[in-house]
């Protein structure tokens, strides 16, 4: 899919497939067999496909920060939380939906949302772990298998043609990578207004 | 009488989402899960605006939008489409097929309103 030209992709040569590496806030779609990889800290991903069809994806996001704390006017069904949270996982539905998909054959794996950075007193891995579970509920999809929480990031290789997910526990990082790009994820996010184009005809 | 919305959407926490909005602000609010249980539900009953997701099972937004401009009560009733889809391209699709308007998610809550009272 067009859309999905920014994503890197390269030939992983451990796993003799080509692969799709996800930033924070990226999704991927695919029909033709890829790994999709990622490594993620307090961001969760969902890993969603098709069962019948092999087609699915992954995406990789957190909510932004509610600047009024949860108490803006809209309460917490409409925050801006919880609408952002929507769209990241609506799209990555919507995309395999459109490849064939049906949403009463679709098989969730959902992962992250580790507390990794210590030195903030909000639990961020949390508050993305709730939206997720809640979200799938919502919806009525199953969960056919999670690895949520706990305090380590994790590299996540999915093979959405066999619903594959290997989860690897990073007990020591080399550098801080991780940590910063998810701060600057954050950051950004809290700084981009939830909002919507709207054009009327 | 409060007006009445349609909020259209497969996904039943969006649903959710638009119905406390309109909710908050006052409007009745009517629930259909895809285009073709919108279009049997306004066959039979005045609705006097339609919000509608674009990707559905059944029936799309956009074919809605064109089935319900041919009924006879909603030539001119507003029809709103709330997407993930931002392509020009599709747009386009749905403006010529009637639609009042392209929202594109993530909604913000008093935008929705703004342009709701804008149409009304």
């Amino acid at each position: 899919m067009a859309h999905f030209a920014h994503v890197n992709r390269y030939w992983d040569r451990l796993n003799s497939v080509s692969a799709a590496k996800l930033l924070p806030g990226e999704y991927y779609v695919t029909t033709a067999g890829e790994m999709i990889v990622t490594v993620l800290g307090s961001c969760v991903s969902a890993c969603v496909r098709d069962i019948r069809l092999g087609v699915g994806g992954m995406n990789h996001f957190m909510l932004p920060l509610d600047a009024s704390g949860g108490n803006s006017a809209w309460g917490a069904a409409v925050s801006a939380a919880t609408r952002y949270g929507n769209v990241a996982m609506e799209r990555l539905i919507n995309d395999i939906l459109k490849l064939g998909g049906r949403r009463d054959s679709l098989e969730f794996k959902l992962v992250g949302g580790g507390k990794v950075m210590r030195t903030m007193s909000l639990d961020i891995g949390a508050r993305n772990i709730s939206f997720v579970r809640k979200y799938v509920a919502e919806e009525g999809f199953a969960v056919a298998g999670e690895d949520l929480g706990d305090i380590y990031p994790r590299k996540v290789c999915y093979f959405p043609d066999s619903g594959r997910i290997r989860v690897k526990k990073l007990t020591t990082l080399h550098n801080d990578t991780l940590i910063e790009r998810e701060r600057h994820y954050l950051d950004d996010l809290d700084r981009d207004p939830v909002a919507s184009d709207i054009e009327l005809f | 009488m409060a007006n009445v919305i349609m909020a259209v959407d497969d996904s039943a926490s969006m649903r959710q989402m638009v119905r406390a909005t309109l909710q908050q602000a006052g409007y009745q609010v009517v629930e259909a899960a895809d285009g073709l249980e919108a279009l049997e539900y306004a066959r039979e009953n005045a609705v006097d605006l339609v919000i509608t997701d674009v990707n559905m099972p059944r029936m799309d937004g956009i074919t809605l939008v064109s089935e319900l401009r041919a009924l006879p009560g909603y030539r001119l009733t507003p029809l709103l489409l709330l997407t993930t889809e931002s392509s020009q391209e599709r747009k386009m699709a749905g403006k010529r097929a009637g639609a009042t308007g392209w929202i594109v998610k993530p909604f913000n809550p008093d935008q929705l309103l703004a342009t709701m009272a804008r149409v009304l």
